[in-house]
């Protein structure tokens, strides 16, 4: 009977915050989906599974998967972390149940954590303590659970949900169907049709026939030792043999040294021929990211260099922050200044009329008329004082010229005081301008300062949120391990790998031919040998060796056959699923084609009706095309299959005219399906997914659709995710 | 004394601070680009001249201990050169004459060894309103109350104007 996943619930794990009842997904033979934005715990969500089979979970920091206890800390919800006082202590875990026949279980892994220091993001804030497996038992007539107390029991119970061997078909991420099936290595197809079908009976068939031939031989040799009358020349023959077995044996040596090297020189081409076909993705979007973290790094220096500078401020005769409060300071330097200058020219006056009693009378104030106007004076010959004519050569016309001069007499004034500081006082006034003028205006700027940080700071989120989701995306879409690797490096290993090929393909034909000619000699001395057989040797052993010769041959072909049937099979059921994951597309009907290489490999191609090779084409349908199949080795397999598939992004590379094909196809080869993707999600619709969102629910092979989502706009400590139930 | 050579008795003059403040200093002015976790100033003279003018606000002076437990600070004629700001603070300086006790048309009066006693007591003044300033600064420090917001200079500066910007910040955030 097929495992069929009931639900799956989470404890404080990740965003799941809260308990076991509060985020139970439930589930139903068939298609199931659960439609997420990035970030909305898609990986989380299947982290669980990890969890429960593996006791790893993904670190989303740098992909590498480790152990739960290692990463403990970071398992749990931060804000269950947040809400938990130094020593209380919070629980995490995963429950999940599944049914296969009459019987029904439950598993849960859990541990405690227990919060020792202030810091809840630190490893060492935390002492964890991981909980027994608890696995629980019932049939579906008994209305409760029965706990299952041995070990093994419960790592049976474990291991049946989805056997270890099967795993790689039914349970990946992303990326991860790329490496289920290699079609540039020879071990990569023969693993899986070994795994679903009877292939192995056959290759344990041959070693067997192999070995009765064997000996066989060795009891008829000895009974050709045995009698008198062997001759030489059988004894001859027979050391010819064994020289050529010999030397048989060290060219096939050597033959499959260089299949190896093909192999390997294949396997590297095809590896990179993957990393050109989503070179461009990634690289359209490397540029994006650059670009961005360009922008990012821009204002986030402006932003910082705006902080940093604020209190420069103060000191700015722009903003003249440091004025503030000193409304007073104008009118009280000008009272005092007023009173200085009173006093000041009081004493210049007396010193002036002591000196010339003359000078005592004034009409005007002191120092006007102002040069300018003495000299509009001098040349009309009119005074502007008293309105009247100034004749040149008249006396009031030489005043004129004196008091114009008298700027040249005023050194003679100097020693009227002892120091005259009348140009200190002024000059402050006049110098300081800047710093008592604004000072009503100095609120306002602090606050126009504020608003200018705060739209600094939206700016610069705005644009760090963009880069996030831009790496996000181009996470998606990363083969593990090529991340930091040029583009020209992927050229210079690409074009060295076709060398090698060529260049072991030629020796592989050279010791193919050699290893032909010794086997066709092997042949013909053994026919020798059979006729220098001495007439005395009892029938029987000839018979039994040549039977036993015949059935060892008759193996390897039938296990060969087998084999080539099976992959024609496969290439049948492959291009069945093939046409249906892509009869939303636009693509013109082709056909994948297996192809033995001189490695003995399988080559997988894609062939037009003309059939030319088509190639090139892009990451996602290079993945549809694996994941074809993948479908055709579940659907070649003589037994039924028996277990769910639980596939994390499994469409993010492949466009929205596969996605349409992809759920129709998975409802038809796995009994159930767990599906997490976000390619459907909308957040700006009301049941937040798109439109072919809602048409794929709407199939009858669709059971369950859950859509999670997260808090806005809160921080990482407030942060879980919630979800919307549509199916 | 001319009036330039009289501005620049005052500029040449180097003001001190308490050996004691030198920890306050170094976290709150970030001459060698030591990061803090509290707002900094740039240059010394900029937390100086603000420490003096909060002293001024809040009319703290306090006096500073022997000289030999004082620190030489740099000449007054050098901070924030080609700008205008130390004009304005002889400005505020000048416009307290009667508590440094002179009187404007007395100065003009005096022979040189006199301008220089009042120039010394125009020194002290700054000295003690700045240390008054970096006292105040200091005690908030101790008693844990030194807001750790980019707006806490401003804060203090404004306080008892309105809602400082810190509160406002927080409440934005809200």
């Amino acid at each position: 009977m097929a495992s069929i996943i009931n639900s799956i619930s989470f404890k404080n794990f990740f965003n799941y915050f809260g308990e076991f009842e509060d985020t139970r997904y439930d589930f139903e033979e068939g298609v199931n989906i659960i439609v997420a934005d990035n970030g909305a715990g898609k990986s989380k969500f299947f982290n669980a599974f990890l969890w429960l089979f593996y006791d790893q979970i993904l670190d989303s920091d740098d992909k590498i998967k480790k152990g739960v206890k290692d990463i403990a800390v970071k398992i749990i919800s931060d804000k269950a972390k947040n809400e938990t006082p130094i020593g209380d202590s919070v629980e995490t875990g995963i429950q999940i149940e599944y049914s296969t026949g009459r019987w029904k279980y439950q598993i849960i892994k859990s541990f405690r954590a227990t919060r020792i220091r202030e810091n809840i993001t630190s490893f060492d804030s935390w002492q964890i303590v991981m909980n027994d497996v608890e696995v629980n038992q019932t049939d579906h007539i008994l209305p409760r659970y029965k706990p299952v107390f041995d070990a093994e029991e419960k790592n049976n119970v474990i291991k049946q949900l989805i056997l270890p061997n099967l795993r790689q078909y039914s349970f990946f991420q992303g990326e991860e169907v790329d490496s289920i099936i290699d079609f540039g290595k020879k071990s990569s197809i023969e693993d899986a049709v070994r795994t679903l079908t009877d292939i192995s009976k056959y290759e344990s068939l041959v070693l067997l026939t192999k070995s009765f031939k064997l000996k066989a031989e060795r009891d008829l040799n000895r009974q050709v030792d045995l009698n008198d009358a062997q001759n030489d020349r059988f004894k001859k023959a027979n050391e010819i043999k064994a020289e050529l077995e010999k030397n048989y044996e060290l060219e096939t040596t050597k033959l499959k040294e260089f299949k190896n090297l093909y192999e390997a020189a294949e396997k590297e081409k095809n590896e990179l021929e993957e990393n050109f076909s989503n070179a461009e993705r990634r690289n359209e979007f490397d540029i994006k990211i650059k670009e961005q973290n360009r922008k990012v790094n821009e204002v986030g220096e402006e932003y910082s260099k705006f902080l940093e500078t604020l209190n420069s401020r103060f000191f700015d005769g722009n903003f003249s922050w440091i004025s503030l409060g000193f409304e007073n300071i104008e009118a009280e330097f000008q009272h005092k200044i007023q009173k200085f200058r009173e006093v000041h020219y009081e004493k210049k006056a007396l010193k002036n009329i002591s000196n010339n009693p003359n000078k005592q009378f004034h009409f005007l104030p002191l120092d006007s008329p102002d040069s300018v106007s003495l000299k509009n004076m001098i040349e009309k010959e009119h005074c502007f004082v008293c309105d009247r004519e100034a004749k040149e050569g008249s006396h009031a016309h030489n005043h004129f010229i004196k008091l114009k001069n008298r700027a040249v007499d005023s050194k003679k004034d100097i020693d009227f005081v002892k120091s005259n500081l009348e140009g200190f006082f002024g000059g402050l006034q006049i110098n300081a301008q800047p710093f008592y003028n604004k000072i009503a205006s100095i609120e306002d700027s602090i606050l126009k300062t504020r608003e200018k940080e705060i739209a600094l700071n939206e700016r610069l989120t705005k644009l760090k949120k963009e880069l996030k989701f831009l790496k996000d995306q181009k996470k998606d879409i990363l083969i593990s391990g090529t991340e930091d690797e040029n583009s020209q490096s992927i050229i210079n290993r690409y074009k060295g790998s076709i060398k090698r090929m060529e260049q072991s393909s030629i020796q592989i034909e050279r010791l193919e031919g050699i290893t032909k000619r010794i086997y066709d000699s092997i042949k013909n001395t053994e026919k020798e040998i059979a006729s220098l057989v001495p007439s005395d040797i009892p029938e029987g052993y000839l018979l039994h060796f040549n039977l036993c010769s015949d059935l060892a041959e008759a193996t390897v072909k039938a296990k060969e056959r087998v084999f080539d049937n099976m992959v024609n099979l496969l290439e049948q059921y492959a291009n069945e699923h093939f046409q249906n994951l892509i009869k939303y597309n636009e693509l013109a009907g082709g056909h994948l084609k297996f192809d033995k290489t001189p490695s003995g490999a399988i080559e997988f191609n894609y062939i037009d009706n003309k059939g030319n090779l088509v190639s090139g084409a892009a990451e996602g349908f290079q993945r549809m095309k694996k994941f074809s199949v993948v479908m055709a080795v579940i659907s070649a397999n003589t037994n039924k299959y028996n277990y769910p598939l639980l596939a994390d992004a499994p469409l993010s590379a492949f466009g929205s005219a596969f996605t349409e094909g992809f759920f129709e196809a998975t409802g038809k080869v796995f009994p159930q399906s767990i599906i997490l993707v976000n390619d459907l999600y909308d957040k700006d619709d009301e049941m937040k997914i798109n439109e072919l969102g809602k048409k794929i629910i709407k199939g009858d092979l669709v059971k369950r659709v859950y859509v999670n989502q997260v808090t806005e706009g809160v921080e990482q400590v407030e942060l879980v995710t919630t979800k919307i139930k549509l199916k | 004394m001319t009036s330039q050579e009289f501005k620049n008795t005052i500029l040449i003059k180097s003001p001190h601070y308490a050996n004691s403040r030198i920890p306050l200093i170094q976290l709150l002015a970030n001459k060698g680009s030591k990061k803090s976790e509290y707002s900094q100033f740039g240059p010394i003279y900029e937390l100086y001249i603000y420490a003096f003018m909060l002293g001024i606000k809040k009319n703290l002076r306090l006096p500073l201990p022997p000289r030999s437990l004082t620190t030489e600070f740099a000449k007054i004629g050098t901070w924030k050169r080609d700008s205008s700001l130390v004009d304005f603070l002889l400005m505020i300086v000048f416009t307290r004459s009667e508590e440094i006790g002179f009187e404007w048309n007395d100065l003009e009066e005096m022979e040189d060894a006199e301008l220089n006693s009042v120039i010394s007591k125009i020194i002290v003044f700054i000295e003690e309103y700045a240390n008054g300033g970096l006292e105040y600064l200091h005690g908030l420090l101790d008693k844990g109350e030194l807001e750790n917001s980019h707006y806490m200079f401003i804060d203090l500066y404004k306080e008892n104007l309105q809602d400082t910007i810190s509160k406002s910040v927080k409440q934005n955030r809200l």
